[in-house]
């Protein structure tokens, strides 16, 4: 895979992180970037894409009182994140509300709602509600897990219920099912636990080692993605979860973060400590096995890694799809860099998309996907400046373009 | 006018018949005097007859009655009539019309005729109604008209001559008599024609006078009369010509009648003289009659008597048979006299029935033994089987039961291919010339039963039938395949079953035999070679376990091991093609036509083997892979260290193999194999690496989990951490060691290339070192700036390469990963000064021992140095340690590792 072109570039001042997407500006494409130093004033940059779409510029600056090792936006409320933070010894957490009118203030300081203090553990994560306005937080700690009850207009936040990992077994993060939101998925050492909310019970576990990330498919219930240390990234269907049904080879180092696309199915990002970025396109599909057979009998899936993109100079740790324009995604390495990258697959995967886009549209004939499909096939578009290729595909996927 | 007459009738087709006409005619016309006479009238007679004769026949052939030609008979009458008298010309007409009538059988058809041209046989016409009423009395009609115009006669009595003439000429000469009257035509244009039927005297003369004059006139009258003068002339030349001709026929005819006269007389003399001869015959027949019966009565009774005393010695006759061992005139006689048996058997000559039967039970008892008798020669078993089959005895019961015996003899013909070896030879031929023999003999005595035999020779042969299942030659080869046994062997025993495969169809004549025996060798042959691969497979596999098993045990035993399996595959492969060689070279014929076969199968075989052996591979790949995740062990990564090597060997000897031409025959597709066994390879090479990495990942990760790094207490000594990770490495260097080559152009590159390199990253550290004590005095985002900047100018190091089948390269990949770790870990903690300083302490002693295992210094500074910054950028007072204290302290633990290494070398 050739390097892609290096997208845009912002340079934050210190080493960093945590990178999130605002997912509730609808307006523009904004993200979140928190600095990690352990000496210095850290800050919290609101990044934006210019209307071109060519510039990324600070939007907001602020201070943050310590060093942020995780930073998640509300996913209702743009002004609202959550960090997790250190000074070096002690850990915490806390809500905080980017202040009305910041771009008048000299040096804006950011309001803290709340904090989210427990009475031990090295806090590792905060975890949203999947979507919509809700008050339930979830934050998980080396030993704990707890669920919050948080009513930002009070500031306040209460544990609702906490329940323990369990000894010998340190939790790193997690991830919520935004299919079953009474499920939340943490890593742990050796294994994936789940816990079902309403009870604050362990439900099920999965063995794999070394997990450092985990995320939910965003359209397929029970599918998730997991990347290990040294073993590359897995996919799980839950159902079957004694054996990932894909196994990806991941990075040549650690694979440190992986992300699902919010709207297209099977692109998964991931990113490494061998400072590469790897836009991967994976089968889920195993349970439908019409398209399966489709899948295998064109035997699209030779290489499933789509694009490497290796511009970086030091490991990236934060990476972010954006919501708005899924089509684009925003990489954190170490040494501050954020870089905007749009996704630019090679001409016959974008046509296997819209063909696959195509037949799944055909295969379910039902409504309710079409809407998502339609998507897919407009975001392909987009990577390849629409009328190249569709003018390579004939008249299947014109007409069925029509007919949505 | 007579010759335009003659010119128009040229013209016709019929035109030979009238000349013939008017030759009889001009004959009549040639002798006028003598038709006074009644021999004229004869001869009138004659010619009209024959005239007739004529006509009838040409219009018989024809096939058309032309009424012209009976016309023209009667007007040859006519023609002699001027000088006969009224008496004779009837005469001669009623003549004339009976032969036309005779001729044509047609009333209507004469009449007809008649009316057409009655003027001219007006001579005739009492005689034709007459004629004609009898034949035909309906038509009075045409009757009446013919007396009306009778009346019409009369009157133009005068000019009746002259005219009768000219028309009798005119009708003769032009081809269709109505011709000129159905021509309207030309009668209308040429009244005047002097020619033309419709001519008119007074008109033309009419006409000659108005339009000539005098002159002209008296020319035309001159003209008119020479004309005349010449046709009468021509008219009486005809005649006379004609008439001449007739009197000769009359008189051929009167010669041929008295010639006949005399023979009535002679035939009746004739006639008697054979009636009394007849009647003589009859006499002397029947009085011969009644002896012939008797001697023939005679005859019968005698031939009776005869059989009767044939019959009667018939037990004497048999009894001298059997003594004189004739069986086959005995049964000859026995079966003459079956019938008088049949039919008297019961009543008078029952006695002798009885005792000839004796005689024949004799008879069939001697021929069973002669049959069943093994000393006796074929012609004569064959003659007495035949025999028996004439008396009706039950040959199938016969049969069956030789072929029983046949069936036993079978079980001598045993192969027994353990046995074979030593004492076949003789044995085997001995059983098989046996059962040839016998063979022979039983189709020469039952010729009809080559089916049955046929069976029993395939029965023999392979598995069809009824033999006990383990008892055919092929099942038997087919069980001895499945055991271990060298080409050799299998050739031996194909060669021996081969030929006497031969030699049955030898002796039994049917294609069929061997083609089966062809294609039970083809399986046998194939089974061959699978049988030879699979045994290949499972020493392969065999070699396979036990390294597995043994693989963690003693280092040497790794390197036997794979040593071992190694020439297993090796020799294996070879063995097989030798062998397989031996049988393709062998010239049994056999073997030769399924030659292509072989070949085809072993290609075949080969490219199955390898393909399993990659499976295989890879199977183990997935168990080690299991198990080593499971127990974190390495006794499973030390195993599957042998696999990439043994793969890879396997890879590129295959790739030798078939550049070196393997075998000229054998041409598989090494190129393919060789891939996949090179891919296998580094699938089993990233697998050890990442076991490796992931040990001492581990080692790592405890490492800086466990402490309070902030609350770090001041270094004391290297940390035993970083013994345990040079302690995997140096394992890891061992392993190695022992299976993968050294680069050799890499290595001694590195050697020429170590001294600069050295001091370049020995500069660069000293450099580094200067950086972080300024940092000290620096802000720190200025010091994170100049790192930044440092990283840009210097080269960017490659740290993750493609790893290649060397000991550097694989050492060197785990080296760099596992620092790579340490660095991502360091990034993870936050540091004290002094966790700060163990960290720079540690990295500091892991320089020294690094350099001598890894082969690219460059790219391990560099890492070295990562982790430094990693930890001063997550240090809360990065204040390195003093360089002499460092030193000291790596003094001290190298003090430590050389008495260590002392005590336990």
């Amino acid at each position: 895979m050739q390097a892609a072109s290096s997208g845009i570039g912002y340079g934050l001042k210190y080493q960093a992180r945590c990178i999130s997407d605002v997912k509730a500006d609808t307006d523009h494409t904004s993200f979140l970037a928190g600095t990690l130093s352990l000496k210095e004033e850290n800050e919290v940059h609101l990044i934006r894409l210019s209307s071109s779409g060519t510039e990324l510029f600070c939007e907001g600056l602020f201070s943050h009182p310590n060093e942020i090792w995780d930073l998640v936006s509300c996913p209702f409320d743009q002004r609202i994140f959550s960090t997790v933070y250190s000074n070096g010894e002690t850990y915490g957490a806390a809500i905080w509300q980017i202040p009305e009118l910041y771009g008048e203030l000299n040096s804006p300081q950011l309001e803290r709602i709340t904090s989210l203090d427990t009475d031990s553990g090295k806090i590792k994560c905060i975890l949203w509600w999947p979507s919509g306005r809700h008050d339930k937080l979830i934050s998980i700690n080396e030993e704990n897990m707890y669920l919050w009850n948080l009513d930002v207009s009070k500031k306040t936040a209460q544990v609702q219920s906490q329940d323990s990992a369990g000894m010998l077994h340190k939790l790193s993060g997690g991830a919520w099912d935004p299919h079953d939101v009474s499920s939340v998925a943490a890593t742990c050492e050796s294994y994936l636990q789940f816990w079902d909310v309403r009870t604050m019970k362990k439900t099920i576990s999965v063995e794999c080692s070394h997990v450092c990330s985990v995320d939910y498919h965003p359209q397929k219930q029970h599918i998730l993605v997991t990347a290990e240390y040294e073993s590359g990234i897995h996919i799980w269907d839950l159902r079957k979860p004694k054996v990932p049904i894909q196994e990806l080879p991941g990075h040549t180092h650690w694979t440190w973060t992986v992300k699902c696309n919010p709207e297209y199915d099977g692109m998964i990002l991931s990113s490494g400590t061998d400072s590469t970025v790897n836009l991967w396109l994976a089968s889920t599909n195993h349970d439908d096995l019409t398209t399966e057979r489709l899948v295998d009998s064109s035997a699209r899936w030779v290489d499933p890694l789509l694009n490497s993109y290796s511009d970086y100079e030091d490991s990236i740790y934060g990476l972010t799809w954006s919501s708005r324009e899924p089509w684009i995604f925003a990489s954190l390495s170490y040494d501050g860099r954020v870089r905007l990258q749009m996704t630019e697959m090679p001409d016959d995967h974008a046509r296997s998309v819209v063909i696959d886009t195509y037949l799944c549209v055909k295969l379910n004939r039902g409504n309710s996907l079409v809407g998502n499909h339609l998507f897919s096939v407009v975001v392909n578009l987009r990577f390849q400046h629409v009328d190249f290729t569709l003018l390579s595909l004939g008249n299947k996927a014109l007409y069925q373009l029509k007919e949505i | 006018m007579r010759a335009l007459l003659l010119a128009h009738a040229m013209t016709t087709p019929l035109f030979h018949r009238k000349i013939l006409c008017n030759f009889y005619l001009f004959c009549l016309l040639r002798h006028p005097l003598s038709l006074d006479t009644p021999s004229a009238i004869v001869r009138v007679e004659c010619a009209s007859w024959v005239a007739v004769l004529h006509v009838s026949n040409f219009s018989g052939v024809q096939g058309v009655r032309e009424p012209q030609w009976t016309l023209a008979a009667l007007r040859m009458t006519d023609g002699v009539a001027p000088q006969l008298d009224q008496r004779h010309k009837a005469t001669a007409g009623e003549y004339a019309v009976g032969l036309v009538l005779e001729h044509t059988l047609d009333a209507n058809y004469a009449r007809n005729s008649y009316s057409d041209e009655d003027d001219n046989v007006s001579f005739v016409l009492p005689v034709l109604i007459s004629k004609i009423e009898g034949v035909s009395l309906s038509h009075s009609d045409s009757t009446n008209k013919v007396q009306k115009e009778d009346m019409d006669i009369d009157d133009t009595l005068l000019d009746e001559k002259a005219r009768r003439t000219r028309d009798l000429l005119a009708s003769f000469y032009s081809p269709i008599p109505s011709a000129s009257s159905n021509n309207p035509f030309s009668k209308h244009i040429s009244p005047d024609d002097i020619n033309s039927s419709s001519f008119q005297p007074d008109q033309y003369m009419k006409i000659m006078a108005r339009k000539s004059n005098l002159e002209g006139l008296l020319q035309k009258h001159v003209e008119m009369v020479a004309e005349i003068k010449n046709l009468d002339t021509d008219l009486q030349m005809l005649v006379y010509e004609n008439y001449n001709k007739f009197i000769c026929a009359t008189d051929t005819i009167k010669r041929m009648k008295s010639n006949i006269l005399g023979m009535e007389e002679n035939m009746e003399q004739l006639l008697e003289k054979i009636m009394s001869v007849q009647s003589r015959s009859d006499s002397v027949n029947t009085s011969l009659c009644e002896n012939r019966e008797h001697i023939e009565k005679m005859h019968r009774t005698c031939n009776l008597l005869r059989k009767v005393q044939f019959i009667y010695d018939l037990p004497d006759r048999l009894g001298k048979c059997i003594k004189s061992e004739a069986y086959a005139d005995a049964v000859r006689f026995y079966i003459g006299s079956m019938p008088i048996f049949k039919a008297y058997g019961d009543s008078s000559f029952q006695d002798c029935k009885r005792a000839s039967e004796e005689a024949i039970a004799i008879i069939v008892k001697n021929l069973q033994g002669k049959v069943f008798s093994d000393s006796e020669s074929m012609q004569v078993r064959a003659e007495a089987a035949v025999l028996l089959k004439q008396l009706n005895f039950p040959v199938d019961y016969l049969k069956t039961k030789l072929l029983e015996k046949l069936e036993l003899s079978l079980t001598d013909v045993q192969i027994i291919p353990e046995v074979m070896k030593n004492e076949y030879p003789s044995v085997h031929e001995a059983a098989i010339n046996e059962f040839v023999e016998a063979l022979r003999a039983f189709r020469v005595i039952f010729p009809d039963s080559e089916k049955q035999l046929v069976k029993l020779a395939q029965d023999l042969l392979t598995k069809l039938g009824s033999l006990p299942y383990n008892a055919k030659y092929f099942v038997i080869i087919e069980a001895y395949v499945m055991t271990r046994i060298c080409s050799e062997d299998l050739l031996g025993v194909l060669r021996v079953i081969w030929n006497d495969v031969l030699r049955l169809v030898e002796v039994l004549e049917d294609i069929s035999l061997s083609n089966n025996s062809l294609e039970a060798t083809k399986n046998a042959v194939k089974l061959y070679i699978r049988s030879a691969f699979f045994h290949l497979m499972q020493d392969i596999s065999d070699h396979l376990l036990k390294v597995l098993k043994r693989g963690g045990a003693e280092e040497y035993s790794l390197e036997v091991a794979l040593d071992a399996s190694i020439k297993a595959v090796y020799d294996g492969g070879r063995n097989v093609l030798l062998d397989i060689h031996k049988i393709l070279d062998d010239n049994l014929e056999i073997v030769d036509k399924l030659r292509e076969l072989i070949i085809d199968w072993v290609q075949q075989g080969y490219q199955n083997f390898f393909r399993e052996l990659e499976v295989q591979f890879l199977s183990f790949l997935g168990r080690n892979n299991s198990s080593a995740t499971q127990s974190h062990g390495l006794e499973g990564a030390q195993g599957d260290k042998a696999f990439p090597r043994l793969a890879l060997d396997l890879a590129a000897s295959f790739c030798r193999g078939s550049a070196g031409g393997y075998d000229y025959v054998l041409s598989f597709v090494p190129g393919v194999i060789s891939q996949k066994f090179r891919a296998a390879g580094e699938k089993f090479l990233q697998l050890y690496i990442n076991m490796r990495t992931q040990r001492i990942s581990l080692l790592l990760k405890k490492r800086f989990a466990t402490p309070n790094w902030v609350k770090h207490k001041e270094p004391r000594e290297v940390h035993m951490c970083v013994d345990l990770f040079l302690q995997e490495l140096k394992i890891t260097g061992n392993e190695v060691k022992q299976i993968l080559p050294q680069d050799l152009t890499k290595h001694r590159r590195a050697d020429s290339n170590g001294s600069s390199a050295s001091s370049r990253s020995n500069s660069f550290r000293e450099e580094k070192e200067k950086l972080s004590r300024s940092n000290i005095q620096k802000g720190r985002s200025q010091q994170l700036l100049e790192t930044h900047l440092a990283k840009l100018f210097k080269q960017k190091v490659e740290i993750f390469t493609k790893v290649e089948y060397t000991q550097e390269s694989v050492v060197m990949t785990i080296v760099k990963l596992c620092l790579k770790s340490l660095q991502e870990y360091a990034r993870l903690q936050t540091f004290n000064r002094s966790g700060f300083q163990q960290i720079q302490l540690d990295i500091q002693f892991l320089r020294t021992p690094l350099k001598e295992i890894v082969e690219d210094e460059a790219a391990m500074d560099f890492l070295l140095d990562e982790v430094i910054v990693a930890a001063v950028e997550r240090c809360l007072d990065p204040i390195p340690l003093e360089l002499p204290i460092l030193d000291r302290l790596i003094q001290a633990k190298l003090a430590q590792h050389k008495e260590f290494d002392l005590i336990s070398p």
